[in-house]
This record gives C-alpha cells, sequence and structure tokens, in this order.
C-alpha cells in the first residue's frame, strides 16, 4: 500500500502544497491590495466549477475559463481611466455567485453537492488533485521568481515603470493570471468562500512581522502551511468541517500576530516600525 | 552633429485625441535646463509624459534624442512625483535604485558587480549611502525624492525628465537636489524638470517653457519670468499663483 492510498495522508499532502501556494501568491495579492480582486475570483470560479460538474468535464478547467475571463476583464477595466474597478469587480463577483447558484438550483439533487464547492472537501482529495496542485505549485513559483523584477517594478511604481519601457498592462494581466491559477487550485480543498482567508491572512499576517519581501514570502508560506496543518488536525480531533477550522486557524494567525507585534512595539518602541495603517 | 536632446515643433500633446497643451516649440540640447513653467493642471506633467511616449503627440513633429518619443524611452529617465507612490510597500531604497539597473539586467539575469556598484555610487551622490537598507517608506518625503533621483542616475539617462521635483521636499534635499542636477547637466545631461516655483526656475534653468493650455513663452529666465508672460500665462491669478506663493512681478 503506497502512502497516498490513505484519506489523512493525501490531505496533509494537499494542505501543505496548497499552504505553501497560498503564501507565495498571498504576499502578492496583500501588496499590490488585490484583496477584493481575489474574493471575486474565488467567487467566479463557483459558476464555471458548477457549469464543468454538469457538463462533466474536469472542475478545474471549468474554474480556470471563469476565472480567467474575470481576470482579462478587470485587467482590462483598470486600464480604462476613469472607469471604477471596485464596483466592476462587486458587480462580478455577486453576478459570478448568483450565476452559479442558479446553476445548481437548476439541477436536480445536486445540492447536496453545493457545500462542497462553498467550503471545500480537503478529505474527498485524490491522487490527481495532488499532482496538479504540486504542478500549479512549481508553475506560480517559477512566474513570481522569473517575472521578481517587473512584478515588483509595475507594483511600486506603475508610471516609472512605464517610463522605464515597460509595458505594465501585460504585466498586471500575468499577475492577475497567476492569481486566478492559485484559486482555483485552491477552492477544491478549502472552497470558494473560505479560499480567501488563506490566501490573504497569511501573508497579511506576515506583512507585519518583515518589511522585506523575501522574508514576508518565506513567512507566509510558513504561516499558510502550518495554519493547514493546525486547522486539519483541529478538523479530525473535534469534527470540524476542514475547510472551516483551517480558515479559522489562518485568521487566528492574524488576529495573534497583530496583537504579539502591537506588544512587542509597547515593550520595546522604535525597534520596528509599528502596525501599518 | 549631434541630434539635440529634444526638438518639437509646434506640438500638440493630449490624450485620447483631446489635447491638453497645444503650440509647443522647444529645442534642447545636451547639457541645458529647461524648466517647465505653469499653474497646477497646467498640462506640465502631460508634456513630460508625452516625452516618453505615455502622451499622445496629436499634432506637429517630436522627437527625442533623434527618436520618436516612445523608441527614445531606454534613452531618457524619469523620476516621477513621490507622492504617487504608495508608502506601504515592502520595497527598501536600494532595491528602488536597482530598478533603474533593470534595463541593463534584464528581467532575471542575475545583479552584476556594476550594477552593486552603479547603485551605490547613485546612492552616494543623494547623500543616502547610509539609508540603503531602509524601507522606501520609512524616508522623509524629500529623502524619497532623492532615491528616485537616484534610480534615474543608476540608468545613466542622457535626458533626464523630472516632475516636480520640489514639492514638498525639505531644504536641505532640496539642495541636495539641485546640486546633483548641477553636476548631471556639467556632464551633458539634458534636464527637464517641472516646477510651479518661479524662484527654483530662475535658480536652475537655462532656459523656460511657460505653459498653461498652450505654450505661452519660451526662452531664458530673465526674458520668460517676467511680468508680462507671467500675467499672460497666470491670467489674473499672476501676483498670487499656486499654494499661496507669492510672485515677485518684476517691472
Amino acid at each position: 500500500m503506497n502512502w497516498w492510498d490513505d484519506v489523512m495522508y493525501r490531505a496533509v499532502a494537499e494542505v501543505v502544497l496548497v499552504g505553501a501556494l497560498a503564501g507565495l501568491i498571498g504576499v502578492q495579492v496583500v501588496v499590490r491590495r488585490l484583496s477584493f480582486f481575489t474574493m471575486a475570483l474565488t467567487h467566479a470560479t463557483f459558476p464555471g466549477v458548477v457549469a464543468a460538474s454538469i457538463i462533466g468535464v474536469n472542475l478545474l478547467v471549468g474554474g480556470v475559463v471563469t476565472g480567467a475571463v474575470v481576470a482579462v476583464g478587470v485587467a482590462a477595466l483598470t486600464r480604462r481611466r476613469g472607469q471604477d474597478a471596485a464596483a466592476a469587480t462587486g458587480v462580478l463577483l455577486s453576478g459570478g455567485f448568483a450565476l452559479g447558484a442558479a446553476l445548481v438550483a437548476s439541477q436536480n439533487g445536486f445540492s447536496r453537492d453545493l457545500s462542497s464547492f462553498l467550503v471545500g472537501s480537503i478529505l474527498t482529495v485524490g491522487a490527481q488533485d495532488l499532482i496538479s496542485t504540486a504542478v500549479a505549485l512549481v508553475a506560480v513559483a517559477l512566474v513570481l521568481a522569473l517575472c521578481a523584477r517587473p512584478l515588483l517594478y509595475a507594483g511600486f511604481d506603475p508610471d516609472g515603470a512605464r517610463a522605464a519601457g515597460l509595458s505594465t498592462g501585460r504585466w498586471d494581466l500575468v499577475l492577475l493570471l497567476t492569481i486566478e491559477v492559485v484559486v482555483v487550485t485552491v477552492v477544491p480543498a478549502v472552497g470558494t468562500i473560505l479560499a480567501l482567508s488563506l490566501i490573504v491572512a497569511p501573508a497579511a499576517a506576515a506583512r507585519l512581522w518583515s518589511d522585506r519581501h523575501a522574508v514576508m514570502t518565506a513567512t507566509a508560506v510558513v504561516f499558510a502551511v502550518a495554519s493547514g496543518l493546525a486547522g486539519l488536525y483541529a478538523s479530525s480531533r473535534w469534527n470540524v468541517a476542514a475547510g472551516a477550522s483551517i480558515s479559522l486557524t489562518a485568521t487566528g494567525v492574524l488576529l495573534a500576530s497583530w496583537v504579539l507585534v502591537r506588544l512587542r512595539g509597547l515593550v520595546a518602541p522604535g525597534t520596528r516600525r509599528a502596525v501599518p495603517a | 552633429m549631434e541630434a539635440a536632446a529634444l526638438r518639437y515643433t509646434n506640438v500638440s500633446v493630449g490624450y485620447q485625441g483631446t489635447p491638453v497643451v497645444t503650440g509647443v516649440d522647444l529645442e534642447l540640447s545636451a547639457g541645458q535646463r529647461l524648466a517647465l513653467v505653469g499653474p497646477n493642471g497646467a498640462g506640465k506633467s502631460t508634456l513630460i509624459k508625452s516625452i516618453l511616449g505615455l502622451a499622445q503627440i496629436l499634432a506637429g513633429t517630436a522627437v527625442v534624442l533623434g527618436n520618436p518619443p516612445a523608441r527614445a524611452r531606454g534613452l531618457t529617465g524619469y523620476v516621477p512625483q513621490t507622492d504617487t507612490l504608495d508608502a506601504d510597500f515592502p520595497v527598501s531604497v536600494r532595491q528602488v535604485v536597482m530598478m533603474g539597473r533593470y534595463r541593463q539586467l534584464g528581467w532575471w539575469r542575475p545583479v552584476r558587480a556594476a550594477d552593486r556598484q552603479a547603485v551605490e555610487r547613485a546612492l552616494d551622490r543623494v547623500g543616502l549611502a547610509d539609508r540603503a537598507r531602509h524601507r522606501f517608506g520609512t524616508l522623509s518625503g524629500g529623502q524619497r525624492q532623492r532615491v528616485l533621483l537616484a534610480r534615474a542616475i543608476a540608468a545613466q539617462p542622457r535626458l533626464l525628465l523630472l516632475d516636480e521635483p520640489f514639492n514638498g521636499v525639505d531644504a536641505v534635499s532640496q539642495e541636495a537636489i539641485v546640486r546633483v542636477l548641477r553636476e548631471l547637466s556639467a556632464a551633458g545631461t539634458a534636464l527637464v524638470l517641472s516646477t510651479h516655483d518661479l524662484a527654483v526656475a530662475r535658480d536652475l534653468a537655462d532656459l523656460v517653457c511657460l505653459v498653461n493650455g498652450r505654450q505661452w513663452a519660451v526662452g531664458p529666465p530673465a526674458e520668460t519670468l517676467t511680468a508680462g508672460p507671467l500675467r499672460r500665462t497666470y491670467g489674473s491669478s499672476a501676483i498670487d499663483v499656486a499654494d499661496g506663493r507669492m510672485v515677485l512681478v518684476e517691472p
């Protein structure tokens, strides 16, 4: 018998991979203030995943397609002067979610599976899912490493980057699509509603501890993986839904970091900048 | 003969077909310092963006270092206004200055000793060598402006464009920036800077271009920063321009 024949081992492996993925991209999401966009993405993948399961194709494919539509749509909207990107993103968020809900309701006997889309089902992860998560992790890590300079320049100083000859619109799209790949990969494990907390909370917590991009990224990955493992343990110990306990743990890490960084500031003021406003 | 750093012939610039500044005639050679002077919203930034190929040339001919603006980007440097940047962004002073080397480095080639030296030298020139490891956002407005100037220097541009480089800048930083700009132009770099501070323009520029929707005058400060052209440019507010600063209109 191989290790991946055991449900719990598979879940642990998936949680580690998903945590690393979420931590890596989370730093970009937090630093670029794309949390709301990511929220919209998680909800917009929902109708794609439902449609894919109705048609009978791979759920990832469904999520990727609808997510890509949203990513490209938001990128196009933010390029237009005077467009309210937040309003457009918000409409896409609830519109996408409504479409998913309508699709679910149109199918008899389908609603039992609804909750697995919403809060994930890490215990049903198969060897196939593990492989696709691992592939996504390698791909995302490669993109972030190879495109670190243009992503940093375009994120920090779009005007300066354009003046230096960078096509910032294209690099924004690269980032949005990378976020989308992460969202689609993470959603089956922790669900559309809960994915955001695993992506944003560990990175936001890491942001409190460090100003340095590399340190932040490493810390975010550790926080996300630890949240995943602790949440998984809590779920099997106290019989709570895994997605929910993972999300709660990640939120707890953020809360604890905030308190600890504040306390440290009180004990030794000036050792580090205070919590960002 | 070397091509002029900048040659604008009856140029109109703007966005999406709508002109912002019209009738611009400029000629700038290597080592010259040009100040774009006008009230807020006069189109100074748009004019600078047009030199970078980031605003449209709607009419006339624009030549930057012998090329159409967009094709000269590798040879021009740009110092944006500091307050357009996210002060919370986790990026160190050294990383910001290193951005000036990205063009030479490409996107994934490792940093070479020459790049590191160029960064250290640039930081040294603006007097911030000891701040290299600090987070950009923890610096004062004037220091941030000097870091952005160091970034532009690290790229060794032949034409340097600065958008309101003295806005919200303390006296020490202003002095440091002025000193570096004089050194750069002495070494042959052409400079274009926008300002609504007449004293700065008078002190620093060889050439002043008065703009407000259109070009109203161009020439040495002694000819342009005088009552007539200033009144034409600023209209009835010629005496009391932006930020409540008083303009001493010489008779």
